[in-house]
Protein backbone atom coordinates (compact mmCIF):
# COMPACT_ATOMS: atom_id res chain seq x y z
CA UNK A 1 0.00 0.00 0.00
CA UNK A 2 1.16 3.75 -0.90
CA UNK A 3 2.61 5.56 1.91
CA UNK A 4 2.33 8.88 3.90
CA UNK A 5 6.09 9.30 4.19
CA UNK A 6 5.77 13.62 5.50
CA UNK A 7 4.12 16.69 5.49
CA UNK A 8 5.33 19.73 4.37
CA UNK A 9 3.73 23.30 5.30
CA UNK A 10 4.88 26.34 2.68
CA UNK A 11 4.04 29.27 1.10
CA UNK A 12 3.43 29.56 -2.45
CA UNK A 13 3.68 33.58 -2.89
CA UNK A 14 4.32 34.13 -6.92
CA UNK A 15 7.20 36.40 -6.21
CA UNK A 16 9.44 33.71 -5.26
CA UNK A 17 8.71 31.83 -8.52
CA UNK A 18 9.54 35.70 -9.88
CA UNK A 19 12.83 36.04 -7.98
CA UNK A 20 14.12 32.31 -9.43
CA UNK A 21 13.21 33.23 -12.64
CA UNK A 22 14.98 37.21 -12.26
CA UNK A 23 17.96 35.33 -10.57
CA UNK A 24 17.44 37.26 -7.61
CA UNK A 25 17.85 34.39 -5.50
CA UNK A 26 21.14 35.36 -3.78
CA UNK A 27 20.26 39.26 -2.91
CA UNK A 28 20.01 40.43 0.44
CA UNK A 29 16.05 40.80 -0.26
CA UNK A 30 15.60 37.36 -1.05
CA UNK A 31 18.63 34.90 -0.01
CA UNK A 32 17.41 34.76 3.76
CA UNK A 33 14.46 33.24 2.56
CA UNK A 34 15.61 31.04 -0.05
CA UNK A 35 18.41 30.05 2.72
CA UNK A 36 16.12 28.75 5.32
CA UNK A 37 14.60 26.28 2.22
CA UNK A 38 18.17 24.34 2.36
CA UNK A 39 17.37 21.75 5.18
CA UNK A 40 13.45 21.22 3.64
CA UNK A 41 15.20 20.89 0.42
CA UNK A 42 17.56 18.35 1.59
CA UNK A 43 15.03 16.47 3.53
CA UNK A 44 12.86 15.84 0.41
CA UNK A 45 16.30 15.00 -1.52
CA UNK A 46 16.79 11.93 1.08
CA UNK A 47 13.00 11.34 1.26
CA UNK A 48 12.82 10.67 -2.43
CA UNK A 49 9.36 10.20 -2.40
CA UNK A 50 7.66 8.98 -5.68
CA UNK A 51 4.40 11.68 -5.59
CA UNK A 52 3.63 14.91 -4.33
CA UNK A 53 -0.29 15.33 -3.57
CA UNK A 54 -0.34 19.43 -3.22
CA UNK A 55 -2.96 20.97 -1.88
CA UNK A 56 -3.61 24.91 -3.19
CA UNK A 57 -5.90 27.33 -4.65
CA UNK A 58 -6.23 28.80 -7.89
CA UNK A 59 -5.83 32.77 -8.61
CA UNK A 60 -7.83 33.47 -10.86
CA UNK A 61 -5.68 32.32 -13.66
CA UNK A 62 -7.45 28.26 -13.76
CA UNK A 63 -10.60 28.91 -12.94
CA UNK A 64 -12.53 32.01 -13.01
CA UNK A 65 -16.02 33.29 -11.66
CA UNK A 66 -17.77 31.10 -14.30
CA UNK A 67 -17.49 27.64 -12.25
CA UNK A 68 -15.83 27.67 -9.32
CA UNK A 69 -15.42 24.63 -7.54
CA UNK A 70 -15.21 24.16 -3.82
CA UNK A 71 -12.82 21.15 -4.07
CA UNK A 72 -10.66 20.39 -7.15
CA UNK A 73 -8.96 17.22 -7.92
CA UNK A 74 -6.86 16.76 -11.09
CA UNK A 75 -6.36 13.57 -13.19
CA UNK A 76 -4.78 14.75 -15.93
CA UNK A 77 -2.23 13.15 -17.28
CA UNK A 78 -0.10 16.12 -17.42
CA UNK A 79 -0.32 19.74 -15.87
CA UNK A 80 1.12 22.62 -17.78
CA UNK A 81 2.13 25.96 -15.92
CA UNK A 82 -0.23 28.45 -16.91
CA UNK A 83 0.24 31.70 -18.30
CA UNK A 84 -0.51 34.19 -15.56
CA UNK A 85 -0.13 37.54 -17.86
CA UNK A 86 3.39 37.72 -18.10
CA UNK A 87 3.82 34.43 -20.26
CA UNK A 88 5.19 31.24 -19.83
CA UNK A 89 7.62 30.40 -17.12
CA UNK A 90 10.44 28.32 -18.10
CA UNK A 91 9.20 25.77 -15.71
CA UNK A 92 8.47 22.10 -17.03
CA UNK A 93 5.25 20.08 -16.61
CA UNK A 94 3.83 18.22 -14.03
CA UNK A 95 3.63 14.25 -14.35
CA UNK A 96 0.62 13.39 -12.99
CA UNK A 97 0.19 10.30 -10.92
CA UNK A 98 -3.15 9.53 -13.10
CA UNK A 99 -3.80 6.27 -10.70
CA UNK A 100 -3.76 7.10 -7.43
CA UNK A 101 -5.66 10.55 -8.45
CA UNK A 102 -8.65 8.08 -9.80
CA UNK A 103 -8.60 6.18 -6.81
CA UNK A 104 -8.57 9.34 -4.71
CA UNK A 105 -11.75 10.68 -6.47
CA UNK A 106 -13.19 7.06 -5.78
CA UNK A 107 -12.17 7.18 -2.34
CA UNK A 108 -13.65 10.83 -1.90
CA UNK A 109 -16.96 10.11 -3.79
CA UNK A 110 -17.28 6.71 -1.78
CA UNK A 111 -16.86 8.63 1.28
CA UNK A 112 -19.73 11.53 0.87
CA UNK A 113 -16.79 14.08 -0.30
CA UNK A 114 -17.39 15.12 -3.98
CA UNK A 115 -14.92 16.98 -5.77
CA UNK A 116 -14.86 18.43 -9.34
CA UNK A 117 -13.07 15.82 -11.08
CA UNK A 118 -10.42 17.82 -14.03
CA UNK A 119 -9.03 16.00 -16.92
CA UNK A 120 -7.36 19.15 -18.76
CA UNK A 121 -6.27 21.72 -16.70
CA UNK A 122 -3.30 24.31 -16.28
CA UNK A 123 -1.85 24.94 -12.97
CA UNK A 124 -0.62 28.26 -11.48
CA UNK A 125 1.97 29.30 -9.04
CA UNK A 126 0.07 28.00 -5.83
CA UNK A 127 1.60 24.70 -6.99
CA UNK A 128 4.22 26.10 -9.23
CA UNK A 129 5.99 27.44 -6.46
CA UNK A 130 6.20 24.41 -3.51
CA UNK A 131 7.68 22.26 -5.96
CA UNK A 132 9.92 25.05 -7.13
CA UNK A 133 10.79 25.71 -3.08
CA UNK A 134 11.32 22.26 -2.51
CA UNK A 135 12.42 20.55 -5.45
CA UNK A 136 14.47 23.23 -7.04
CA UNK A 137 14.89 23.52 -10.76
CA UNK A 138 15.39 20.36 -12.29
CA UNK A 139 14.92 19.54 -16.28
CA UNK A 140 12.01 17.03 -15.16
CA UNK A 141 10.23 16.91 -12.08
CA UNK A 142 11.91 13.78 -9.83
CA UNK A 143 8.09 13.25 -8.73
CA UNK A 144 4.20 12.69 -10.02
CA UNK A 145 1.76 15.12 -8.41
CA UNK A 146 -1.64 14.80 -7.54
CA UNK A 147 -2.89 18.71 -7.45
CA UNK A 148 -5.68 19.48 -5.23
CA UNK A 149 -7.49 22.49 -5.39
CA UNK A 150 -9.39 24.60 -2.71
CA UNK A 151 -11.56 27.66 -3.29
CA UNK A 152 -10.07 30.45 -1.08
CA UNK A 153 -10.95 33.46 -3.52
CA UNK A 154 -14.94 33.82 -3.92
CA UNK A 155 -17.29 33.35 -0.22
CA UNK A 156 -18.25 31.16 0.78
CA UNK A 157 -14.91 28.92 1.04
CA UNK A 158 -14.67 25.55 3.18
CA UNK A 159 -14.47 25.96 6.70
CA UNK A 160 -11.28 25.09 7.91
CA UNK A 161 -13.24 22.36 9.51
CA UNK A 162 -13.84 20.60 6.37
CA UNK A 163 -10.67 20.87 5.28
CA UNK A 164 -10.02 18.98 8.30
CA UNK A 165 -11.79 16.24 7.19
CA UNK A 166 -10.36 16.10 3.46
CA UNK A 167 -7.14 15.55 4.75
CA UNK A 168 -8.54 13.02 7.46
CA UNK A 169 -9.62 11.44 4.32
CA UNK A 170 -7.53 11.75 1.93
CA UNK A 171 -5.07 9.63 4.54
CA UNK A 172 -7.33 6.46 4.44
CA UNK A 173 -7.56 6.86 0.30
CA UNK A 174 -3.89 7.19 0.01
CA UNK A 175 -3.13 4.29 2.21
CA UNK A 176 -4.99 1.99 0.89
CA UNK A 177 -4.11 2.65 -2.76
CA UNK A 178 -2.50 -1.07 -4.06
CA UNK A 179 1.37 0.12 -4.90
CA UNK A 180 4.05 0.84 -3.12
CA UNK A 181 4.39 4.67 -3.72
CA UNK A 182 6.40 7.18 -1.49
CA UNK A 183 3.50 10.05 -0.70
CA UNK A 184 4.45 13.63 0.56
CA UNK A 185 1.46 16.02 1.59
CA UNK A 186 1.85 19.49 0.54
CA UNK A 187 -0.45 21.98 1.88
CA UNK A 188 0.59 25.41 0.57
CA UNK A 189 -0.38 28.97 1.16
CA UNK A 190 0.06 31.97 3.55
CA UNK A 191 1.49 32.89 5.85
CA UNK A 192 -0.21 36.65 6.72
CA UNK A 193 -1.09 38.82 3.99
CA UNK A 194 -3.71 41.30 3.00
CA UNK A 195 -3.87 42.84 -0.66
CA UNK A 196 -6.81 44.37 -0.92
CA UNK A 197 -8.75 47.05 1.46
CA UNK A 198 -6.98 49.35 3.24
CA UNK A 199 -5.89 47.07 5.74
CA UNK A 200 -3.77 45.93 2.58
CA UNK A 201 0.14 45.39 3.74
CA UNK A 202 -1.25 43.55 7.37
CA UNK A 203 1.81 41.25 8.38
CA UNK A 204 1.11 39.51 11.61
CA UNK A 205 4.53 38.43 12.12
CA UNK A 206 3.79 37.19 16.31
CA UNK A 207 0.64 34.16 14.74
CA UNK A 208 3.02 33.15 11.94
CA UNK A 209 5.43 32.70 14.24
CA UNK A 210 3.20 30.55 16.60
CA UNK A 211 1.17 28.90 13.42
CA UNK A 212 4.46 27.35 12.78
CA UNK A 213 5.13 26.18 15.86
CA UNK A 214 1.60 24.87 16.91
CA UNK A 215 0.97 23.02 13.62
CA UNK A 216 2.90 20.12 15.10
CA UNK A 217 1.50 19.15 18.01
CA UNK A 218 -0.69 22.14 19.27
CA UNK A 219 -3.10 22.04 15.99
CA UNK A 220 -6.73 22.00 17.77
CA UNK A 221 -6.49 25.31 18.45
CA UNK A 222 -6.29 26.16 14.44
CA UNK A 223 -8.36 23.24 13.40
CA UNK A 224 -11.37 24.54 15.69
CA UNK A 225 -11.07 28.53 14.32
CA UNK A 226 -13.65 30.22 11.99
CA UNK A 227 -12.91 31.53 8.52
CA UNK A 228 -13.69 34.72 10.21
CA UNK A 229 -10.70 33.99 12.91
CA UNK A 230 -8.55 33.04 9.93
CA UNK A 231 -9.68 36.59 8.10
CA UNK A 232 -8.85 38.49 11.67
CA UNK A 233 -5.36 36.88 12.60
CA UNK A 234 -3.49 36.32 8.90
CA UNK A 235 -5.64 38.61 6.73
CA UNK A 236 -7.74 38.25 4.31
CA UNK A 237 -5.62 36.52 1.45
CA UNK A 238 -3.82 34.64 4.71
CA UNK A 239 -6.35 32.39 4.81
CA UNK A 240 -5.33 30.40 2.39
CA UNK A 241 -3.90 28.59 5.64
CA UNK A 242 -6.65 26.40 5.80
CA UNK A 243 -5.12 24.30 3.18
CA UNK A 244 -2.57 23.50 5.84
CA UNK A 245 -4.66 21.83 7.85
CA UNK A 246 -5.51 19.29 5.18
CA UNK A 247 -1.88 18.41 5.02
CA UNK A 248 -1.72 18.49 9.14
CA UNK A 249 -5.16 16.13 9.23
CA UNK A 250 -3.46 13.81 6.95
CA UNK A 251 -0.76 12.85 9.44
CA UNK A 252 -0.53 11.16 12.73
CA UNK A 253 -2.35 12.77 16.46
CA UNK A 254 1.56 13.73 17.27
CA UNK A 255 3.88 14.31 14.77
CA UNK A 256 7.83 15.27 14.85
CA UNK A 257 8.47 19.04 13.61
CA UNK A 258 11.64 18.26 11.70
CA UNK A 259 12.18 21.68 9.99
CA UNK A 260 10.78 25.28 10.15
CA UNK A 261 11.72 28.40 8.83
CA UNK A 262 9.96 31.90 9.03
CA UNK A 263 10.97 34.79 6.86
CA UNK A 264 8.82 39.00 6.35
CA UNK A 265 8.30 40.20 4.24
CA UNK A 266 8.30 37.75 1.30
CA UNK A 267 6.56 40.57 -1.42
CA UNK A 268 3.56 41.52 1.08
CA UNK A 269 3.55 38.26 2.66
CA UNK A 270 4.84 36.68 5.71
CA UNK A 271 6.61 33.63 4.45
CA UNK A 272 7.97 30.01 5.74
CA UNK A 273 7.56 26.50 5.88
CA UNK A 274 7.45 23.49 7.80
CA UNK A 275 8.26 19.97 7.52
CA UNK A 276 6.75 17.09 9.45
CA UNK A 277 6.95 13.70 10.22
CA UNK A 278 4.74 10.97 11.59
CA UNK A 279 6.28 10.57 15.43
CA UNK B 1 -21.26 31.25 10.35
CA UNK B 2 -20.23 34.42 11.48
CA UNK B 3 -19.92 37.13 8.96
CA UNK B 4 -16.02 37.68 7.80
CA UNK B 5 -17.39 40.28 5.44
CA UNK B 6 -17.59 42.37 9.15
CA UNK B 7 -13.54 42.89 10.18
CA UNK B 8 -12.93 46.35 9.20
CA UNK B 9 -10.89 47.51 6.36
CA UNK B 10 -11.16 43.93 4.70
CA UNK B 11 -13.13 43.64 1.43
CA UNK B 12 -13.84 39.80 1.09
CA UNK B 13 -14.61 38.92 -2.38
CA UNK B 14 -18.68 37.47 -1.52
CA UNK B 15 -21.31 37.38 -4.06
CA UNK B 16 -22.35 41.21 -4.26
CA UNK B 17 -18.83 41.91 -4.87
CA UNK B 18 -18.53 38.87 -7.56
CA UNK B 19 -21.87 39.62 -9.31
CA UNK B 20 -20.63 43.78 -9.10
CA UNK B 21 -17.17 42.83 -10.97
CA UNK B 22 -17.98 40.47 -12.85
CA UNK B 23 -17.05 42.35 -15.96
CA UNK B 24 -14.00 43.71 -14.93
CA UNK B 25 -12.92 40.47 -13.87
CA UNK B 26 -13.88 38.79 -16.81
CA UNK B 27 -11.52 41.29 -18.99
CA UNK B 28 -8.72 40.93 -16.63
CA UNK B 29 -8.68 37.08 -16.95
CA UNK B 30 -8.73 37.53 -20.55
CA UNK B 31 -5.52 39.05 -20.18
CA UNK B 32 -3.72 35.51 -19.27
CA UNK B 33 -4.50 35.12 -23.22
CA UNK B 34 -1.26 36.74 -25.17
CA UNK B 35 -3.48 37.72 -28.50
CA UNK B 36 -5.87 39.61 -25.99
CA UNK B 37 -2.90 41.38 -24.00
CA UNK B 38 -1.78 42.45 -27.48
CA UNK B 39 -5.47 44.04 -27.91
CA UNK B 40 -5.68 45.75 -24.98
CA UNK B 41 -2.62 47.09 -25.38
CA UNK B 42 -3.11 48.35 -29.30
CA UNK B 43 -6.69 49.78 -27.91
CA UNK B 44 -7.29 50.29 -24.28
CA UNK B 45 -11.02 51.43 -24.22
CA UNK B 46 -12.65 49.16 -27.47
CA UNK B 47 -10.91 46.18 -25.39
CA UNK B 48 -13.02 47.35 -22.21
CA UNK B 49 -15.92 48.26 -24.08
CA UNK B 50 -15.72 44.73 -25.61
CA UNK B 51 -16.34 43.24 -21.95
CA UNK B 52 -18.77 45.65 -21.91
CA UNK B 53 -17.51 47.73 -18.93
CA UNK B 54 -19.34 50.84 -17.40
CA UNK B 55 -17.93 54.54 -17.85
CA UNK B 56 -16.82 54.20 -14.01
CA UNK B 57 -15.03 50.58 -14.84
CA UNK B 58 -13.28 52.07 -17.42
CA UNK B 59 -12.31 55.14 -15.87
CA UNK B 60 -10.69 53.29 -12.68
CA UNK B 61 -8.74 50.68 -14.92
CA UNK B 62 -7.25 53.11 -17.56
CA UNK B 63 -6.14 55.33 -14.82
CA UNK B 64 -4.79 52.47 -13.16
CA UNK B 65 -6.71 53.31 -10.29
CA UNK B 66 -6.10 50.09 -7.82
CA UNK B 67 -7.93 51.27 -5.05
CA UNK B 68 -11.17 52.22 -6.87
CA UNK B 69 -11.39 48.72 -8.92
CA UNK B 70 -11.32 46.83 -5.65
CA UNK B 71 -13.73 49.57 -4.93
CA UNK B 72 -16.21 48.48 -8.19
CA UNK B 73 -15.84 44.94 -7.49
CA UNK B 74 -12.22 43.97 -8.83
CA UNK B 75 -10.51 41.17 -7.34
CA UNK B 76 -7.04 41.50 -6.82
CA UNK B 77 -6.36 38.35 -8.09
CA UNK B 78 -7.87 38.97 -11.79
CA UNK B 79 -7.05 42.73 -11.70
CA UNK B 80 -3.33 41.64 -11.40
CA UNK B 81 -3.32 40.77 -15.01
CA UNK B 82 -3.60 44.28 -15.40
CA UNK B 83 0.47 44.89 -14.01
CA UNK B 84 1.49 42.18 -16.15
CA UNK B 85 0.50 44.50 -19.48
CA UNK B 86 1.46 47.50 -17.90
CA UNK B 87 3.68 46.64 -15.39
CA UNK B 88 3.11 47.74 -11.86
CA UNK B 89 5.20 46.48 -8.23
CA UNK B 90 2.98 44.70 -6.20
CA UNK B 91 3.61 46.86 -3.05
CA UNK B 92 2.75 49.94 -5.34
CA UNK B 93 -0.81 48.00 -5.92
CA UNK B 94 -0.79 47.65 -2.30
CA UNK B 95 -0.07 50.89 -0.82
CA UNK B 96 -2.96 52.42 -3.50
CA UNK B 97 -5.08 49.66 -1.40
CA UNK B 98 -4.08 51.42 1.34
CA UNK B 99 -3.65 54.82 0.15
CA UNK B 100 -0.68 55.53 1.19
CA UNK B 101 2.24 56.75 0.11
CA UNK B 102 4.67 54.18 -1.23
CA UNK B 103 7.48 54.53 1.39
CA UNK B 104 5.37 55.18 4.53
CA UNK B 105 3.69 51.99 3.38
CA UNK B 106 6.75 50.02 3.35
CA UNK B 107 7.83 51.26 6.44
CA UNK B 108 4.92 51.11 8.55
CA UNK B 109 3.14 47.67 6.85
CA UNK B 110 5.72 45.78 5.37
CA UNK B 111 8.54 46.91 8.19
CA UNK B 112 11.02 47.39 5.42
CA UNK B 113 13.28 50.45 6.14
FE1 LIG C 1 -2.08 31.99 -2.68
Amino acid sequence: MAEIIGGVGTSHVPSIGIAIDKGLVDTPDWKPFFDGYIPGKQWMADKKPDVAVVIFNDHGNTFFLDRVPTFAVGVAESYTPVDEGWGPRAVPDFEGAVDLSWHLVDQLVDNHFDPMVCREIEVDHGLQVPMELFFGRPEHWPVKVVPIWVNTIQYPIPTPQRCWEMGKLLRKAIESFPGDERVVIMGTGGLSHQLQGSRAGFINREADQAWLDGIANDYEKYRDMTREDYVEQFGSEGAELIMWLVMRAAMDDKVELKHKHYYAPASMTGAGMVVLENA
Amino acid sequence: MSDPTQIPETPLFDRERSKQGYRMNKMAMSLGKPENRAAFKADEEAFLDSYGLSAEEKAAVMARDWHRMVALGGNLFFILKIAAVDPAVMTEIGAAQAQMEHADFLKQRLGKE
